[in-house]
């Protein structure tokens, strides 16, 4: 993924002061961090309809008459979705794609930055662009989105027409998935949350065979079981096998290939977690109604919450299952089943070192942005903080906070925050 | 030409010989032996004891009668009386354990998705607390499985399923609709922005379909009010937006869930504090009461606050000022889902109170008003069923010409255009408002500083 080893991780701390463009330009917008903390940057307003980005002070030389979504990808790139003399493009450090669209939303990225993708409307025809090359089919809409790491691009997309109040024509399946622009021939009724597998080869969803028959489907080719509902399917086992979450009789049951995987049945299920290709299978599981567990490989944590789980992953070596939940009010972050007790009002995903022994987070609490590393707060308040980073060897965080108007990048080792 | 029916014309009595195409066609595919399965697994294997106890509960002691508009609008015809409506509906299908003819189901659906707002009102009146909108969404449960839910709420229920929204607006026709009333609103504040997707705003600002598709100018006002009370807040350009949920009305329960649960991942994705919803009551029902308990949320997992609330909150703390108060007269409708489902009545009351000089008051009022006559998806069944909607709502429009008011606050979407039906049809002479038309006409447009 990112390679952090070229990054400074020497230097205690830099300094960029950003409320000087306040002064500058007519507004500045939403503030975006590079993953080295060495750039900040910022959509601006130089003028009525033209707008540029902000890079540590620089503007870019091309202006736009509109621009959002600006962000840094994790190679360094800093991109926006821009539009210029009344066309949309995608702007990869302030240069242009050379498609034109008429519109251009859900960007997304492969997880080293190398492949990006978009969904785009062009003359009232829907598809996606890929690394500035659109689908050479494009449909009447699309939704769901997803790009592959290996950037291969999917979506939903409608392939019949249909007319106003026409639920004979819906009921009878409109839409197909679209893999690199090329529809599957079946067509379904609904279909819902896209799931590609490692290889970026084969698309797994849910699907809707009819006003009351619920399924899966992998490759366009649906389970012929039928469920009263079902939640996104991932691809395990080397991307042989499709899990998902199913309805049955009122319970929510883990089904792998047609066929019950996990024994217990469960109130509800959240988003799945999977490490090892399959070894470890993890879920948000309701197991009573209202409260809200983990379940890994069907055996449910001690601990449970009362609002909701919102993230579970797995650290990249599989030591680690961490939750993000919220419970009574409060967002806190469970490792392995043990909560940190943090009583955050916003909490962000935390990053896992590669060893899985320190995770680094930021919460907001009373206003106040805080660093948090292993559930220790880092007692210094700052007014917003980014995405903190883990170094390669384990033994620093870089911190990326903005205080009194000048951004931060500062090293701090392990020993000074825990 | 609309046409007027004056106060005291008799309702018509060919309510009966509607032809709904969705209706007619779904009869048409079914046998007897689908007829009945499906009641038949509705009825003992998605109930449970609830059910049981309103069913054997019920002694047909009519106080539930006086609640109900459509039965009051209807010469008090004891066979529109919440009661009259469960027997003829959930009761025969009990009764006949579920070999119900087609003409039966016909007289279901148009009693259970057009005779019925599924208001709750009538939950008040009865001694015992049945919830006979509970009987009645079970009914249009029994309809949807059957597929003869009426056309044009099925279309809606289908937008929903396929887009996440209620009125098939795609999605980049949702992010333009956005950026251009931004661009619109700068008329009022230059640098005002609608922020998309802010990670870590404090307000997540969500509405209904319609907005983007027939009332941009309600997402302006907002934009306003947001930047004038310099609220750190954002909007989501993904699919989540829409705070509506028809399929609660069709039950569709499935997709209803589905609905609310896009809508509360999209704003825990944005890391909000809170979601701050536009003026609408079903919506708010689907999101605090309905379509959260499907997914098994016992309460909304993120903070929720509807327009009430938070103008409240905006006008009582000062964030928001008034110039000056509004000069018409004013009367205000309290919506079923807000005021029956939330106790929002008072609040309302008092930001009424803070904008207008002149406020009359509507009789039944707070809890006790009569629904609107669009409520619980009854508009949203389409212009086949207009004409019988007028005739049910004949009390309602008697309640609202008795106020002699200028202007008709109605703080909820599906009201306002029941509302509009209402005195179009009746020839009122009423403006409709929602309450941010009122603040947005009357509030100080200058940026609230905290030392002030």
């Amino acid at each position: 993924m990112i390679n952090k080893k070229p990054w400074d991780w020497d230097s205690e701390k830099k300094e960029i002061p950003v409320k000087e463009w306040q002064e500058r330009f007519n507004w500045v917008e939403e503030l975006s961090v590079s993953p080295d903390g060495e750039k900040i940057a910022s959509i601006v307003n130089l003028d009525e309809a033209q707008f540029s980005a902000c890079v540590n002070g620089e503007i870019w030389e091309e202006t736009f008459e509109k621009a959002w979504g600006l962000r840094f990808l994790s190679n360094g790139n800093l991109t926006a979705l821009v539009c210029k003399d009344e066309e949309w493009t995608v702007c990869v450090n302030g240069s242009f794609w050379e498609t034109r669209f008429d519109y251009i939303w859900d960007f997304q990225f492969s997880p080293d930055g190398s492949f990006m993708g978009a969904a785009v409307q062009k003359d009232g025809q829907y598809g996606m662009a890929v690394n500035d090359r659109m689908w050479d089919e494009l449909y009447d809409n699309i939704s769901g989105v997803v790009l592959s790491c290996q950037g291969t691009s999917a979506a939903i997309v409608q392939v019949e027409p249909l007319g106003q109040g026409d639920i004979e024509g819906f009921s009878r399946g409109i839409f197909s998935i679209a893999v690199d622009g090329i529809a599957q021939p079946e067509k379904f009724m609904n279909i819902w949350d896209l799931s590609f597998d490692s290889k970026g080869k084969q698309v797994a969803s849910s699907i809707r065979k009819n006003r009351i028959d619920y399924s899966i489907s992998k490759n366009s080719q649906a389970w012929e079981k039928n469920f009263q509902f079902a939640w996104k399917p991932e691809f395990i086992n080397k991307d042989t096998s499709v899990i998902a979450p199913v309805r049955q009789g009122g319970k929510w049951f883990l089904f792998k290939d047609e066929a019950p995987f996990w024994d217990k049945s469960y109130e509800q299920f959240g988003q799945l977690a999977i490490h090892g290709d399959g070894k470890k299978i993890a879920a948000i599981v309701s197991d009573r109604y209202g409260k809200w567990t983990v379940s890994e490989n069907d055996r449910t944590w001690a601990l449970h919450c009362d609002s909701m789980i919102s993230t579970l992953f797995y650290s990249d070596n599989g030591d680690s299952l961490v939750a993000v939940f919220k419970d009574q009010g409060f967002w806190d972050i469970a490792v392995n089943g043990k909560p940190w007790n943090l009583k955050a009002d916003k909490l962000w995903n935390p990053i896992v070192s590669s060893n899985s022994e320190i995770l680094a987070t930021r919460m907001e609490k009373e206003g106040i942005f805080y660093l948090v590393v292993n559930g220790k707060v880092y007692q210094e308040r700052f007014d917003m903080i980014f995405e903190p980073q883990i170094s390669p060897d384990n033994d620093k965080i870089l911190l990326k906070a903005m205080k009194n108007g000048i951004y931060l990048r500062q090293i701090l080792t392990l020993d000074k925050v825990l | 030409m609309q046409e007027t029916l004056t106060t005291n014309e008799k309702p018509e009595s060919n309510k009966k010989d509607v032809i709904d195409e969705g209706v007619e066609k779904g009869l048409a595919r079914l046998t007897p032996e689908k007829i009945s399965t499906v009641i038949n697994q509705v009825l003992t294997k998605e109930t449970g004891a609830r059910f049981k106890v309103y069913v054997e509960t019920c002694m047909r002691c009519g106080l539930c009668a006086d609640a109900c508009s459509i039965f009051l609008s209807n010469d008090r015809d004891p066979k529109l009386s919440p009661a009259g409506k469960v027997k003829q509906t959930i009761l025969e299908m009990i009764n006949k354990k579920g070999k119900v003819s087609k003409q039966l189901l016909k007289d279901v659906v148009r009693i259970a998705h057009t005779e019925c707002n599924v208001c709750k009102k009538c939950s008040m009146y009865c001694p015992f607390g049945i919830d006979i909108a509970y009987m009645m969404t079970l009914v249009r449960r029994i309809c949807h499985k059957l597929e003869i839910t009426p056309l044009y709420i099925q279309d809606t229920v289908n937008s929903h399923s396929a887009t996440m929204n209620q009125m098939w607006v795609k999605e980049d026709e949702w992010i333009d609709t956005l950026q251009w009333q931004e661009e619109d609103a700068r008329e009022e504040f230059e640098n005002l922005r609608i922020p998309l997707d802010k990670d870590g705003a404090d307000i997540m600002y969500s509405v209904i379909a319609p907005e983007p598709k027939f009332q941009a100018g309600l997402i302006y006002q907002t934009a306003v009010i947001m930047h004038a009370a310099g609220l750190d807040w954002t909007m989501p350009s993904t699919p989540g937006w829409d705070n509506s949920n028809m399929a609660m009305f069709t039950g569709d329960f499935e997709i209803s869930g589905r609905i609310a649960r896009a809508h509360y991942e999209t704003a825990t994705k944005l890391h909000v504090k809170k979601i701050v919803m536009g003026e609408c009551g079903h919506a708010f029902r689907s999101v605090y009461d309905v379509g959260n308990r499907w997914v098994g949320w016992a309460m909304p997992p993120v903070d929720l606050v509807h327009a009430i609330d938070f103008y409240h909150d905006l006008l009582t703390s000062g964030r928001i000022k008034v110039k000056e108060q509004y000069k018409k007269t004013v009367t205000l409708h309290d919506p079923c889902n807000v005021s029956r489902g939330r106790g929002l009545h008072n609040k309302a009351r008092e930001i009424v109170n803070i904008l207008c000089e002149s406020f009359i008051e509507m009789t039944p009022n707070r809890e006790h008003n009569y629904c609107c006559g669009a409520g619980g998806g009854v508009i949203n069944c389409g212009p086949p069923w207009k004409g019988s909607r007028m005739i049910n709502n004949r009390e309602k429009k008697e309640q609202l010409e008795r106020t002699g008011a200028q202007v008709l606050i109605a703080p909820c979407h599906n009201c306002h255009s029941g509302l509009e039906d209402i005195v179009h049809h009746y020839g009122l002479k009423m403006e409709i408002k929602f309450l941010g038309d009122i603040i947005f006409e009357v509030m100080e447009k200058t940026i609230y500083q905290k030392d002030s």
